[in-house]
Formats: structure tokens, C-alpha cells, sequence
């Protein structure tokens, strides 16, 4: 026990590590753009009017002073970090005074929804069948769906999609193909509005499950396709262990462990949301708010995005970490 | 087990955390209800979704929020509106006013009488203190977006009694109502018996916005897809009253970014007006929905925006500052190609420094035909030609025929609205006579500077659509003729290559006109020498004359317009021809043609709409706000 607990403060130490690089390269790295957000608000309101060259250099001012731009770099980043860890990421550059952390927790819940129960779906659907295709590999069904995975696999994710919306919103109308409810069901803790939202999610979700489950298709039927030439499983199957045993606990199981890591990986990565869904859905969620921060220079906006995704990744690995002498004995904390 | 028991345990705190923040109540929305289909609008706006939904104070510079979302159109208004068509009656609304602009003498004061019985949305009447303090609150602070604006023209605001409101100026502005005059947004009136109650007015939400319009927010996506707003009971108390009452009780506004969604949903009848398809798309929904068509019954179908896509040359780079060259670049373009590049020859081209739409049409286009046709242009080498060609919309009118039909107009009126009357002539050896007597040499097919330098250069131009398109084929046909262009993609082309000078040409746009009015102060009087920032320097060329150009016959045409009453057409469309005379001779900029949106409309459901043909009395890119007319018009379909 003293040895974990060594284990998990060496962990954590790492985790916090990583969070304040991370997050501090995230800040200098966005501050480095040469996108001002002033001049794309002056822009914006420039395009829809006509106004006086003296009016547009007095706003230019005001704004550069609102968003505290004209203090230095090294100034901006105390700030920066004084506000975070009181938790207050500041107000978005292009949606101000609004608090950026706000704006951000509004797109978050259907990223975080959409993606991580797409990605656990795809995770099942992929290992379970990968995992039987290695180990039963003269299945015929198997070997299909294998063909089907490898031949899916390559297609870009947008066609997918846009087949999807022809398919289910054109030739048979059956799906709803934009938005992320529907408008005449009141957002609230009532069974219409999450059937709303699954009933809207079906054609997102299909989507990234179909290009998604492939990869993790393969990448078990590889590892089974291994893990079944060990002698312990052969010594299991001649010990006449029952086969349903034999492939749940004996083959997959040790396959999985790999597999898991690359789970936390895969749900830590997806608070950068997944831009090409939301446009082809017009699903609301942070990679077209992350997109739309980035080329109006929103600063703010882009570090709290990218702050939640660095926390996240580094969280995942960190529990990870912790699980992994649980799950696989061979792994010593000392 | 473990494993799946904290797969589980992950899952589940990823949908509780996940929902938690979407199920917020607000007690105070209004209820949700079914929306009969024959009594709701759903109307497409080209926004991205509200990056900040909640947000409706439009007035605080950035904000986030939708404007497009029903907000501007339906809510807002101010006191005159100019449509870029025809309008209901005249281009020129009175709304909030309840008569023309009325200056003194030497137009330092402008007095404004309101329209009585008007009232905000939640039952107060608008009066005179509305608008004064719409203009002390916004000069209070320069964070609020026509702070700066009206601290550069008002002195200040006079109420004298409850209905009239007098602007004392600081400098004679013949034109200071035009921020009170929409052509796609205006200087919107402010609440003030909202706004005045409110600690800080500047971080206030407005939400749910108090209006002067005919309809209130009834809900909204909390992630700013959609808006939807009913009807008011007292719609007559609005100023858009005087055309009657607006025939859809619910209006929905959806964010649709992809666009074969916007052509699916239409096809399925869960869209009435679309905002903006391309060529291609437009060309199917005319194919597959009979019911659909766009602003044209038929090809070219677009709406003529009174915006003007050119070639913009940067005149402070010395490769441009000889007009031959300018010409010669003209006369190197071939016009039927481009059109047929960039818009599948749906494109309305014009000659002149001025998008062929609205009135300019009948007050511009029609009047200088012959000025055109009989115009000399001196080649340097002592020869002249007419380089005006008046047939080559008729060309591109019989060129597309074959594909569409019956769907392309033969009369000759209707052809001129369409595909644009004339353009210049493709001649390269004009072409090759302006650049040789401005020394220019030839190597083979490599033009050279003459500075021995090959004569290369690159064009910046859009991402992506019908801009894209042609920026890509003017740089291939300069290429052939000898001149090495390449296109290069600009993500930010209004917001820093064109300010900041980065750039040697571009295909984007400097002229942009009310469109209902003749008048060009809309963009020409930022082209006055006073705003060209010097050659070289970091400073940013305010919007609109992104070429940078200066000439003191330029700077006398709007020192003229600036002192002569808006309200004056004649003297206004002449001091136009003035300017459209010198652009042709200088030829600073090229222009290429209107500035073309395939809007497109649906009848199962609601008629009314506008049409190009017999009733053109509304713009039907519904982002702009004077698409609010539109409303007023439509009854639901009979069956």
C-alpha cells in the first residue's frame, strides 16, 4: 500500500506537471498568432456599415484597451494564470463580457455526449467483434465484417456523413438531419427531451461509429490473433476449459488491457470536438466554437477550450495510471 | 468485471456532467408549443451558430450574438429604411420617422419627426427620449458599437416635445441620417426605460429583447441554432403596421452550415426561404422542386446583391500605378469565360464601377450605354479603340440556352437585369499596344517590366465559393496572355490583407451601394484622399478604399456629394456619371460584376414573395434586415 501511494503522489506530481506546461505552451502558442481579435470585430462591423476612418480608430482603441492587448505578453500570462487558478478563464475576446468558461460549457455537454458514447460504442462493437474474428478466424460472418471494416476504413469521414444525410434525410426521410433537439421540446430532466436528443444524435453518432469502428476492429483482431498462439491458452484449451471461458477470460480479456489505454486516449481527445460532424449535422459542440475561436483570434476562447482538453488527457492518463496495477497484476508500483 | 464496472462508473459521470449544464431552466421563457405549419415561417440564416445565444444587447461592441437570427430583421428598427429593390412603395421607407430627413440650410442640424402610436414590445410608447438616449448612451463609452461613430458627427440631441428629436452636428454632413438608415443594419433604438434601469447597461443581455418590431422571441436554442419569435398581439403598434399585418404568426431562423442540408430540407418542405446555395445547388432544387425557384423564375435565378465584386489592384504598388497597365490587365479578360467559371454563367456583369441591381439599373446602366459604345480608349500608340462591347449579356444569355432552356429569358430588358448589359471587349492586341507604350517588352509569351523584370504577380482572393472561382480563372487568363499570375487563398482578406496593403491584387470589393437610392455615399466617401494611409506604412487603410487610390478629380466629386442633399436624385445621379466616367478612364479597379446570392424561396406553404419579373418590391437574402417587408406580404398557400 505504501508503495502505491508512492506510486500515485509520483502520478500526480506528473499530472500537475504536464497540466502547467501544457497549459502555459497553449497560451503562448495562442498568443503568437498574428490574428487580432479588435480587428476582426472592426472588420465584422466595418463589412455590415459605413463608418468614418476617425470613428474605427477610436473603437480599435477602446477595444485594444477592453481586452487588455496593449499589456505585455509576460504581464498577460500572470494575469492569466492568477485568473485560473481561482477558476476564472476571463471573458471571450468575441462574445464580450460573457465569460469564455461559459460560452465553453455550453457546446461542451453534446461534445462530451455525441463523442464519448459514439466512442464507447464503437470501443464494444469493435473489440467484441475483433476479438472473436481472431479468435474464431475461419468464421465466414466474422471474415466479412472484417472485408466490410477494411473496405469502410479509407472512406473520408465527410462522404460517410453526407451519405448518411441523403440516405435518411432525402431518398427515405426518416432521420432529422440538422440541429441537436427538436424546437418544440423544452431543454429539462423529461424523458421528451432526452428522446429528443437521441432521437437527433442517431445520424451523428452512425456516422462516427461506422468510420470508427474499424480501426478498433483491426487492431483487436490482431492482438487475439496473438494472444491465441500463447501456450497458456492452448494448455487451457487442452485442460478442456469451456470455450465461452476460454475466449472471455483467457484471450480477449488479456487483449483488452492495450485496448484500454487506447480508450482513455481516445475520450480524452475528444474535447476538441469533431468540426466536420458539427457542420455536416449542424450539431452544436466545441470544434466549430474551437475553429471559429481560432480564426477570430479569441484568445481566451481558444485557452479555455484547450485548458479543458489538457486537463482532461492528462486526468485520463492519471486514472490510467492508477487503474493499471488493478487490472493487469504483472504491473509493479515499486 | 472491474473493468467494466469503471468503464461504467466513466460513462456515467460523462452523461451526468454532460446534461447537467443543458438542463438549466429559465422560469421565465415562455412556453413551448407546437408550431402549425401553415402559421410558421422557417427561414435559413447563413450565421454560424450564436457563439454567445443568450446575448441580444447588440449595441456593446463584440457580444457574440446572432444577428441575423431574427433579431435585426424582426425586433430592431430605426428611423428610415432603403431598400435595395424596389420596395413596397419607393426603395425609401419612413419607419420610425414619420417623414423625410429635414437639414437646415447648411446641414448642421437635422430635425426628425417620429411616427406617433408606436410601442415597444412589452407595452411602453416610443418617444423621443428613446432616441436621445440611444445617442447619449452610445457616446458615453466607445465600447458601445456607435459610441464612436456618433461622438465624430453629434454635437448634440435636442427633445423638444415628445415626438420630434433634433441632432445638432459638429460639422456640416449632408449624409448623417444614413446611420439611421438601414441598407442592411442601422444605429437601432434603444429601450430606455429597459436599459436605464439596469446597473450596468454595457453587461446587460437584453434577454428576452424588448422591441419596436411586429414580433417577440419566443424561444431559442440554448446553443444559438435557432430562434423562433411570434407574432405580437399588438402588431399594430409597429411601425411596419402601415403594410399590413405580417401573415406568418411564428418565424423560425435555423442555422444550416451545410449547404446540400439547406437544398434537402427545402425538398422536404421544412424550409421556406434559404439565405444562400451555390450555382450548382441552386441549378438542382430548380430541377427537383417545382414549388422552389429563386429570385429569377428562371436561370440565372440569383439575387443581385449592390455589392461589386472587381479586381482590386494595390496603386501604391508601383506595377500598378500606370493606368495602360490597369487597361491592358482589363482587356486581357475575357468575360464569358469568367462569367462561366465563377458562377456557370449565371453572373451579372458590369462595366462600370457599380453593381447592376436595384435602381442603378434604370439610373446608371441604361443612361450610359451609349457614352460606353462611343468611348475612345488611346492606346499610347497613336491609335484608339471602342473596347465596349454592349451584346456580351446576350451571349451568355444564348451560350447557356442550350442547358437551360426555356428557364433563360429572350427579352431584352430581362436579359440586361440578368447577365448585365456589356463588358469590355478581350482584346490582347490592345492589350499588347497600352503595355508596350508603357515600356513594357515582350519575351515569348513573358510579359516584361520595364525594368527588365518579368511582369508577375499574385492575386489574393477568397477561400472557397464564387469568389474563389474567380480569382482562380482571372489569374489563368492573365497566365496565358502572358502575364504570370498566381492565386493565392486569403482566409482574412477584409480583416488584414486588404487593410494592411498585403497584397499586389485581389478579387474581393470596394464598392457597395444602398441599392434602392442612387446616392454613393455609402462607400465613396471613404475614397476621399484624407483616409489613404502613405505607401509602406503599418498603418491599417480604413474600409472602403482598399486600392488606395487618390485623385483630385475623385476628391472634388465627393466633396460635392457631401454638400448635396441626398434627397436630390438628379443632382446625385449626376454627380454618379462624373464618378463613373473617371473610374472607366482610370480604371483603378476592374469591375467584374454584382455580387450574385442563389436565395431561393419555397411556395407550398406561404405566397407572396417577391419576384424579379412583375413585383421586386423586396430583397429576398433574408439576412438583410429590410426582408422584414417580406412578411407583410405572405398569406398562406390555398392548399
Amino acid at each position: 500500500m505504501k508503495e502505491y501511494l508512492l506510486f500515485a503522489l509520483q502520478r500526480f506530481a506528473l499530472l500537475a506537471a504536464v497540466v502547467f506546461f501544457g497549459v502555459s505552451g497553449a497560451f503562448f502558442i495562442s498568443h503568437l498568432s498574428p490574428i487580432n481579435p479588435v480587428e476582426s470585430i472592426l472588420g465584422e462591423i466595418s463589412s455590415r456599415a459605413t463608418i468614418s476612418p476617425v470613428a474605427v480608430e477610436e473603437m480599435r482603441r477602446s477595444l485594444n484597451e477592453m481586452f487588455g492587448l496593449n499589456m505585455p505578453l509576460w504581464q498577460q500570462f500572470l494575469n492569466f494564470w492568477g485568473r485560473l487558478l481561482v477558476g476564472d478563464l476571463g471573458p471571450s475576446l468575441l462574445a464580450f463580457p460573457t465569460p469564455a468558461m461559459y460560452i465553453v460549457m455550453l457546446a461542451l455537454p453534446w461534445t462530451v455526449g455525441l463523442l464519448s458514447v459514439s466512442i464507447i460504442i464503437t470501443w464494444i462493437v469493435g473489440n467484441i467483434v475483433g476479438g472473436l474474428a481472431g479468435f474464431f478466424q475461419n468464421s465466414r460472418l466474422l471474415k466479412l465484417f472484417g472485408v466490410l471494416a477494411i473496405g469502410i476504413q479509407p472512406i473520408p469521414y465527410y462522404i460517410v456523413a453526407f451519405l448518411l444525410v441523403v440516405i435518411f434525410g432525402f431518398l427515405w426521410p426518416v432521420l432529422p438531419i440538422s440541429g441537436g433537439f427538436a424546437m418544440n421540446v423544452r431543454p429539462g430532466w423529461s424523458i421528451e427531451f432526452v428522446l429528443s436528443i437521441l432521437h437527433y444524435s442517431i445520424l451523428p453518432a452512425a456516422s462516427l461509429v461506422i468510420v470508427g469502428v474499424g480501426t478498433w476492429f483491426l487492431g483487436m483482431r490482431a492482438l487475439v490473433s496473438n494472444i491465441v498462439t500463447e501456450d497458456y491458452v492452448t494448455y487451457a484449451e487442452l485442460a478442456g476449459v469451456r470455450r465461452g471461458r476460454l475466449v472471455g477470460s483467457y484471450v480477449i480479456r488479456n487483449a483488452l488491457v492495450p485496448q484500454l489505454t487506447a480508450l482513455s486516449m481516445a475520450l480524452g481527445g475528444i474535447f476538441s470536438g469533431t468540426i466536420i460532424t458539427e457542420q455536416v449535422f449542424a450539431y452544436p459542440g466545441l470544434g466549430s466554437l474551437l475553429v471559429r475561436a481560432v480564426n477570430g483570434g479569441d484568445t481566451t476562447l481558444v485557452l479555455a477550450v484547450s485548458s479543458i482538453a489538457i486537463v482532461a488527457v492528462a486526468v485520463a492518463i492519471f486514472i490510467v495510471d492508477l487503474l493499471h496495477p488493478f487490472l493487469d497484476p504483472r504491473v509493479r508500483v515499486g | 468485471m472491474r473493468t467494466w464496472t469503471t468503464l461504467a462508473a466513466v460513462a456515467a459521470m460523462a452523461l451526468v456532467g454532460s446534461t447537467s449544464s443543458l438542463l438549466a431552466q429559465d422560469p421565465a421563457a415562455p412556453p413551448i408549443t407546437d408550431f402549425p405549419r401553415n402559421e410558421t415561417l422557417i427561414i435559413q440564416n447563413p450565421e454560424q451558430p450564436a457563439q454567445n445565444p443568450g446575448w441580444f444587447n447588440l449595441w456593446v461592441l463584440g457580444g457574440g450574438h446572432g444577428t441575423s437570427t431574427g433579431l435585426h430583421q424582426l425586433a430592431m428598427d430605426t428611423l428610415w429604411f432603403i431598400d435595395p429593390d424596389a420596395g413596397l412603395d419607393g426603395a425609401n421607407y419612413n419607419e420610425l420617422a414619420a417623414s423625410a430627413p429635414q437639414y437646415n440650410a447648411d446641414f448642421t442640424q437635422l430635425t426628425v419627426h417620429l411616427r406617433e402610436g408606436v410601442y415597444w414590445s412589452d407595452g411602453v410608447e416610443f418617444t423621443s427620449d428613446d432616441v436621445k438616449y440611444t445617442v447619449d448612451t452610445q457616446m458615453s463609452d466607445p465600447i458601445w458599437s456607435w459610441g464612436a461613430r456618433f461622438s465624430n458627427a453629434i454635437a448634440s440631441v435636442d427633445t423638444p416635445d415628445r415626438y420630434t428629436v433634433v441632432f445638432n452636428l459638429k460639422s456640416p454632413n449632408a449624409r448623417f441620417h444614413s446611420m439611421f438608415s438601414v441598407r442592411w443594419g442601422g444605429a437601432w433604438i434603444m429601450p430606455k426605460h429597459v436599459f436605464e434601469a439596469q446597473a450596468d447597461p454595457k453587461a446587460f443581455n437584453f434577454n428576452p429583447p424588448v422591441g419596436l418590431g411586429p414580433y417577440v422571441l419566443n424561444s431559442f436554442d440554448p446553443n444559438g441554432a435557432w430562434y423562433i419569435w411570434e407574432r405580437r398581439e399588438d402588431w399594430e403598434r409597429t411601425a411596419m403596421a402601415e403594410w399590413g399585418e405580417p401573415g406568418p404568426k411564428y418565424i423560425v431562423y435555423r442555422s444550416i452550415p451545410n449547404i446540400d442540408n439547406r437544398l434537402i430540407e427545402m425538398v422536404n418542405g421544412n424550409l421556406d426561404m434559404i439565405h444562400d446555395l451555390t450555382p450548382e445547388a441552386m441549378f438542382s432544387l430548380a430541377n427537383q422542386s417545382e414549388t422552389s425557384r429563386g429570385w429569377f423564375p428562371g436561370f440565372p435565378y440569383a439575387h443581385p446583391d449592390p455589392t461589386l465584386p472587381m479586381v482590386i489592384f494595390n496603386t501604391q504598388n508601383p506595377m500598378f500605378q500606370d493606368k495602360r497597365v490597369r487597361w491592358a490587365l482589363a482587356l486581357m479578360i475575357d468575360p464569358m469565360q469568367l462569367s462561366m467559371a465563377s458562377y456557370r454563367g449565371a453572373a451579372t456583369l458590369s462595366a462600370i464601377a457599380m453593381p447592376p441591381t436595384g435602381t442603378h439599373t434604370d439610373d446608371y446602366f441604361e443612361p450610359m450605354q451609349e457614352w460606353l459604345i462611343d468611348y475612345q480608349l488611346d492606346l499610347g500608340n497613336g491609335s484608339t479603340i471602342q473596347p465596349y462591347d454592349p451584346t456580351v449579356g446576350q451571349r451568355i444569355a444564348d451560350a447557356v440556352r442550350p442547358q437551360f432552356g426555356d428557364a433563360v429569358p429572350t427579352d431584352e430588358t430581362a436579359i440586361h437585369k440578368s447577365f448585365g448589359y456589356g463588358w469590355w471587349k478581350k482584346d490582347l492586341d490592345a492589350a499588347a499596344a497600352l503595355l508596350e507604350s508603357a515600356g513594357f517588352t515582350k519575351q515569348g509569351n513573358q510579359w516584361m517590366m520595364p525594368d527588365g523584370q518579368p511582369f508577375a504577380f499574385t492575386i489574393k482572393t477568397f477561400t472557397e465559393g464564387v469568389m474563389n472561382r474567380f480569382g482562380t480563372d482571372v489569374a489563368q487568363q492573365w497566365t496565358q496572355a502572358g502575364v504570370n499570375v498566381t492565386a493565392e487563398v486569403a482566409p482574412r482578406i477584409f480583416a488584414d490583407d486588404l487593410p494592411l496593403g498585403q497584397f499586389e491584387a485581389a478579387t474581393a470589393w470596394s464598392i457597395e451601394t444602398w441599392g434602392g437610392n442612387p446616392d454613393l455615399s455609402y462607400f465613396l466617401d471613404s475614397w476621399h484622399s484624407e483616409f489613404v494611409v502613405p505607401a509602406g506604412s503599418d498603418q491599417r487603410q480604413p474600409a472602403r478604399n482598399w486600392q488606395r487610390w487618390s485623385d483630385p478629380r475623385l476628391d472634388d466629386i465627393i466633396e460635392r456629394v457631401r454638400v448635396t442633399d441626398f434627397n436630390d436624385t438628379q443632382a446625385n445621379i449626376e454627380l454618379g456619371m462624373e464618378f463613373l466616367k473617371l473610374m472607366v478612364d482610370e480604371m483603378p479597379i476592374i469591375p467584374v460584376m454584382s455580387f450574385n446570392v442563389f436565395s431561393a424561396y419555397d411556395t407550398r406553404v406561404w405566397t407572396g414573395f417577391p419576384t424579379a419579373e412583375t413585383n421586386p418590391y423586396a430583397n429576398i437574402v433574408n439576412n438583410w434586415s429590410n426582408s422584414k417587408y417580406i412578411f407583410t406580404q405572405l398569406r398562406p398557400a390555398a392548399n
